[in-house]
């Protein structure tokens, strides 16, 4: 069982950092809070529509970009993204306005006419964002997005995240990075072997570990019960 | 050249082949293991050659006399044979090779020289193929030792190991060569490009598709050992010349075109490593379709909404750009030239009397259902890694359902449509039979394509590997059987109003129609829970 017992609600002005170590299940969560993995027991209800009876109506409203997206490789990068645009329900106006904004923004214009196979991994990824935010969803569910992001994408989409925050939309985003999570994030979830470590913002955990003025780091290494990390070091070094 | 890391790549590259293909645990722990090739090339080696000697033993002096003359040809006809054969199965494999693993592959970022990898891979691809070689040398090796030849037989052998060596070289220049010359003309040609590679792709598996058939392997044994004689100065026919003159007795001929072989072996071996070096291209070739600028996609398949038509085109687009797709392409024109071949024996004669009527609508819907089954039990496999594209859109399955039907469908009417018409034309059939049996082509594609899906979804394989079906092996047999099935159960009530009243009966014609409608709704209702069921939970 990948999770258990995880329970938590997500306001519409929040930004939910889901933290936890590799194998963690926070992945597990976010698909299943997409709708492509049916829990065996519990219930995911997002913004009032119940997850395991309503998963198209869920994922109309969803943005989802997993962790290390899988791209059709034989279409272009436009090609993809109207794609996705269509089976979303864009019209063509909402696709002619949209596309090539994001395209844009995101640093692919003049690109988008290429296939994908000869695209980079930070190009593929920034094309997986564009293709979760681009039917304007109600909530974002992102696995690890700015994996492999250069630095101005990585800003274009922290400062979206915060723009689309302050407009409602809330945004469950997981990382590996504890100083991003640390920075953007309202409210961080700690997650370990499948179940919920800890639930609160980044200062409620500091002084529920104890760990007052420290780093979100050792906050998390110190709930994980990972912070001894010398005799790995040593060991790896000798 | 470090020969461990030669031996640690052969390992590694035959462990990748030989476990690409195999899903079930027990066979990948059985046969995953290189060492697994070395008892089974024994055995065959070695039973083969026992019980053919042994049949010989008991047989009389008629088979004896039939095999002494052929058995020295023979033999000098397994090394040409089999560095053909490499070459092919190299060739092939290369082209299956699916889009997202050519980037990726360790070689590109690994210490290892062009000469070691050179090395390592045609250890790995000559181990590979060596069961060919040893059922080969094990059918001759009976009737070597019973007539005496166990030194010609030897000779073969050994220049048939050489030669299935000179055919994996051929194959790392022609991988080295072709890799540079795709990146350098898709660079430059964008769309065109890629049409070029597709019939560039499926001409090439046609012809290889072809040349399996029976008429053009016994043309090519029976002419092999004459045009070895003929061009001896071709180093490829080398090692044959070599076994040919050691079963003539010429010793100084078989030193001759032995040491020529390994001569040309080794410069073969240098040239390879050399156009690896120079001309390898590990970066992703940057394929640029077109230069305007973005709109929106206009085109609408008709009966269906937005969703499935993106759909459909994405998988036309698919079935047209990747070169691991290619081989669908290539099924009606292997297919078609089959039955083009099998059906002109019978001439252009008058209309098809009663007996032929039956013949030709089996041998109309055959075809017809092996290429609707084959490209829809493909559909959803076909989607790979990247179908967590298709669970994360809000797209129904019944839309899915539809998409998928649709496409095989319109490719398997147009397919059916043109092999009909072809057959009109050789078999002079008249217009009424034409128009009931495109009716039965028609109830055959969608019977065809909506079962198709069904296996498709109930056993999809959406593993990224070399000669992938995209559908697990038990969903490719029930599957083409399902089709094969359909498609005589909707023939039969016209085949029963030929049998009883010796023309087409309008009655026996409708019952055709509602056999082949049930059929379809019946696959419909499958393929739904199917796909629905397979599209709640994700599998990758």
């Amino acid at each position: 069982m990948a999770v258990k017992g995880v329970s938590f609600t997500l306001q519409s002005n929040q930004i939910l950092g889901l933290l936890g170590p590799n194998g963690s299940g926070k992945s597990t969560l976010m698909k299943s809070m997409v709708g492509i993995i049916t829990p065996d027991a519990g219930a995911i209800t997002v913004q009032g529509l119940d997850v395991a009876s309503n998963p198209i109506e869920v994922k109309r409203i969803v943005g989802f970009v997993p962790e290390s997206p899988r791209l059709y490789e034989f279409l272009s990068g436009s090609e993809y993204l109207d794609f996705v645009a269509t089976v979303h329900g864009l019209g063509p106006e909402a696709k002619r306005e949209r596309i090539p904004e994001f395209l844009k923004a995101f640093e692919l214009e003049g690109r988008e006419n290429e296939l994908i196979h000869g695209y980079s991994q930070g190009m593929k990824q920034k094309l997986a964002i564009i293709a979760g935010i681009l039917h304007k969803p109600r909530i974002l569910i992102l696995d690890e997005p700015l994996n492999a992001l250069d630095p101005l994408s990585a800003r274009i989409v922290k400062d979206l995240i915060h723009k689309l925050r302050d407009d409602g939309v809330p945004t469950v985003f997981s990382t590996h990075v504890l100083e991003i999570a640390d920075a953007i994030c309202d409210r961080i979830v700690i997650m370990y072997n499948g179940k919920t470590l800890a639930d609160g913002t980044v200062e409620e955990l500091r002084s529920k570990t104890g760990t007052e003025g420290s780093s979100l780091e050792e906050v998390f290494l110190k709930l994980t019960g990972t912070s001894d990390t010398r005799e790995v070091v040593e060991a790896l070094t000798r | 050249m470090n020969l461990r890391t030669v031996y640690s790549l052969a390992v590694v590259l035959t462990r990748s082949q030989i476990r690409g293909t195999q899903r079930n645990k027990f066979l990948a722990r059985v046969f995953g293991e290189p060492r697994i090739i070395l008892p089974v090339d024994v055995a065959l080696l070695f039973g083969l050659g026992i019980v053919g000697y042994l049949i010989l033993a008991r047989t009389g002096n008629e088979l004896r006399a039939l095999l002494i003359p052929i058995l020295p040809k023979a033999l000098a006809g397994i090394p040409s044979a089999i560095m053909f054969m490499a070459i092919l199965f190299g060739v092939l494999y290369e082209i299956s090779q699916p889009i997202q693993s050519l980037n990726t592959d360790l070689v590109n970022w690994l210490p290892i020289t062009p000469t070691e990898y050179v090395a390592g891979s045609t250890i790995s691809e000559s181990y590979i193929y060596s069961f060919i070689l040893c059922l080969l040398l094990g059918v001759v090796l009976g009737p070597a030792l019973a007539f005496g030849l166990g030194w010609t037989w030897l000779a073969a052998a050994v220049l048939s190991a050489l030669a299935l060596f000179i055919g994996a070289f051929v194959v790392e220049i022609l991988d080295a060569t072709t890799n540079r010359i795709s990146s350098s003309f898709y660079g430059k040609s964008g769309r065109s490009g890629i049409i070029f590679r597709l019939v560039a792709t499926v001409i090439l598996l046609v012809f290889i598709q072809l040349l399996f058939s029976g008429y053009i392997i016994d043309y090519l044994l029976q002419s092999i050992i004459q045009a070895a004689l003929f061009a001896w100065f071709m180093p490829v026919v080398w090692p044959s010349l070599a076994v040919l003159s050691a079963s003539q007795g010429s010793t100084s001929g078989f030193f001759l075109f032995l040491a020529s072989s390994i001569v040309f072996a080794a410069a073969l071996f240098a040239l390879a490593a050399q156009f690896r070096a120079r001309f390898w291209v590990p970066v992703p070739v940057s394929i640029k379709l077109s230069t305007g600028i973005y709109r929106p996609a206009r085109f609408r398949f008709p009966l269906v909404g937005a969703a499935e038509s993106a759909l459909i085109q994405k998988d036309l687009r698919s079935l047209t750009r990747r070169r691991e797709m290619a081989r669908f392409l290539a099924i009606p024109f292997v297919l078609a030239i089959s039955m083009g071949i099998s059906i002109l024996p019978l001439g252009t004669g008058s209309t098809p009397q009663t007996p032929d009527f039956i013949f030709i609508a089996i041998l109309y819907t055959l075809p017809v259902a092996i290429f609707v089954g084959a490209l829809s039990m493909s559909s959803i496999g076909q989607e790979g890694y990247a179908v967590w594209n298709i669970y994360a859109a809000p797209i129904k399955p019944s839309q899915i359902l539809r998409a998928k039907v649709l496409f095989a469908a319109s490719l398997g009417l147009a397919f059916g449509t043109a092999l009909l018409t072809i057959f009109a034309f050789l078999m002079n059939i008249v217009a009424a039979y034409y128009g009931v049996m495109l009716l039965i082509g028609v109830l055959v594609v969608l019977e065809a394509s909506m079962l198709g899906v069904y296996y498709a979804a109930r056993f999809p394989d959406f593993r990224e590997m070399v000669r992938s079906r995209y559908v697990g092996v038990w969903g490719s047999l029930l599957g083409i059987t399902t089709a094969f099935g359909a498609s005589l159960v909707t023939i039969a009530p016209t085949a029963a109003s030929i049998i009883l009243y010796g023309e087409l009966t309008s009655e026996f014609t409708i019952a055709t129609v509602a056999v082949g409608i049930i059929i379809f709704l019946a696959g419909a209702k499958l393929a739904l829970r199917q796909i629905t069921d397979l599209f709640t939970n994700i599998r990758i």
